[in-house]
């Protein structure tokens, strides 16, 4: 039998349908959880949780979401080893449940993806996340090649990340930064941060690996069509840059 | 002179329900929870003027949904947690009722901020004097 993904739905989930299509384009069995099923989440191998406004962000992005019963499941079959991927609101999920970067006990934060700076505003842009960390110090990334350079959108009022500067070294330290906001040439500066995102972060993984958060959308450049240099042909449905964090992640599950 | 308002909803307050809701499954028992709004002056005008000028601002208050209270001094009263995030002067404030007419205690307030309604990487505390 192959294994499954879950792809959760919160109430408020809006990215639930092209992370589904997304991971069945790259061969994986996925299917939407919708959270009155969260009973039926154990059964499934890896989870994923796509972006939107879970409970319209009360309190603070994610922090109910963390405590859905969803999350129990999640919680328990991370710390059993099994992948858990976050995408946007899903990796503002993902720090208030503590998994990531799992530094601290559960449902413990210790950093957040919180309101962008220079102003609080919604950022929709088009980015390139590049590879910070080997590539197998992540069983999600280690399908990808050293640096690996993703396109993705990034679509939020609150993603720059923010924690003490203590802990901000934590996370050097113990490799926890595994993609930064990079330039399309690949560089790394001021100018690729969109939203001055601490250290330029744009996405975290736990100690152990099989946890991953990662800010802006790169389910949203997975086809031609969506990238912004698209070309108006018949290849307009052929896979994009995105597409390959997804595949690590569908071989990493496989395997 | 110092002051604090709160503005609340009059309409229901989905957020503040989901709150109490959140609470009592981590365990911490909650008759209810009121959520505000609360805004502070440096120098503030009397607590009459004060009112007006805040009814008179939209980008504050909107007088189909919201109501203004003055407060009597410029802390959380019992049974509230302000949680700052990045201006001092805006805070929010979660006033707790154990019972329905018994404001919650401090130890029930640092728990929910805690388990909840703070995240320390990026907001802290303020707790009635």
């Amino acid at each position: 039998m192959s294994r499954r993904i879950a792809v959760l739905v919160f109430p408020g989930t809006n990215s639930e349908e092209e992370t589904l299509r997304l991971l069945r384009d790259c061969g994986g069995t996925a299917e939407l959880v919708h959270w009155s099923r969260a009973a039926t989440l154990p059964s499934f191998d890896a989870y994923v949780l796509p972006g939107g406004f879970a409970y319209e962000d009360r309190i603070r992005a994610g922090a109910i979401a963390a405590h859905d019963a969803m999350m129990d499941h999640v919680i328990l079959g991370a710390q059993a080893g099994k992948l858990v991927l976050g995408i946007c609101n899903g990796a503002q999920i993902l720090l208030e449940a503590g998994l990531v970067p799992g530094t601290a006990p559960v449902r413990r934060p210790t950093a957040a993806f919180t309101r962008n700076r220079p102003e609080p505003h919604f950022v929709c842009t088009h980015v390139y996340v590049k590879l910070a960390i080997e590539p197998a110090r992540s069983v999600l990334t280690a399908a990808l090649d050293h640096a690996a350079l993703v396109p993705a959108w990034t679509a939020n009022g609150e993603g720059r990340l923010a924690a003490s500067d203590d802990h901000l070294r934590e996370l050097q330290d113990g490799d926890h930064i595994a993609f930064v906001y990079a330039n399309e040439d690949g560089s790394v500066d001021d100018t690729a941060n969109p939203n001055q995102s601490a250290l330029g972060v744009a996405g975290l993984c736990n100690r152990e690996g099989n946890v991953l958060a990662l800010m802006p959308h790169p389910e949203r450049d997975a086809w031609t069509f969506n990238h912004p240099d698209r070309r108006r042909s018949a290849a307009m449905l052929a896979p994009s840059g995105g597409a390959v964090l997804f595949r690590s992640f569908v071989e990493a599950v496989v395997r | 002179m110092r002051r604090a308002v709160a503005i609340n909803l009059k309409i229901p307050d989905n957020a503040a329900y989901t709150a109490l809701v959140t609470l009592r499954r981590l365990g911490i028992e909650l008759a209810r929870l009121e959520r505000a709004q609360i805004v502070r002056f440096d120098d503030a005008p009397d607590p009459t003027t004060l009112m007006a000028a805040v009814e008179a601002d939209e980008a504050l208050f909107n007088p189909n949904k919201h109501r203004v209270t003055v407060l009597d001094s410029d802390a959380p009263r019992p049974g509230e947690v302000w949680i700052v995030q990045d201006n001092d002067n805006r805070p929010v404030g979660w006033r707790l009722y154990s019972s329905p007419d018994l404001p919650a205690d401090r130890a029930v307030l640092a728990q929910a901020a805690e388990r909840l309604l703070c995240n320390p990487a990026i907001e802290r505390t303020i707790f009635p004097k």
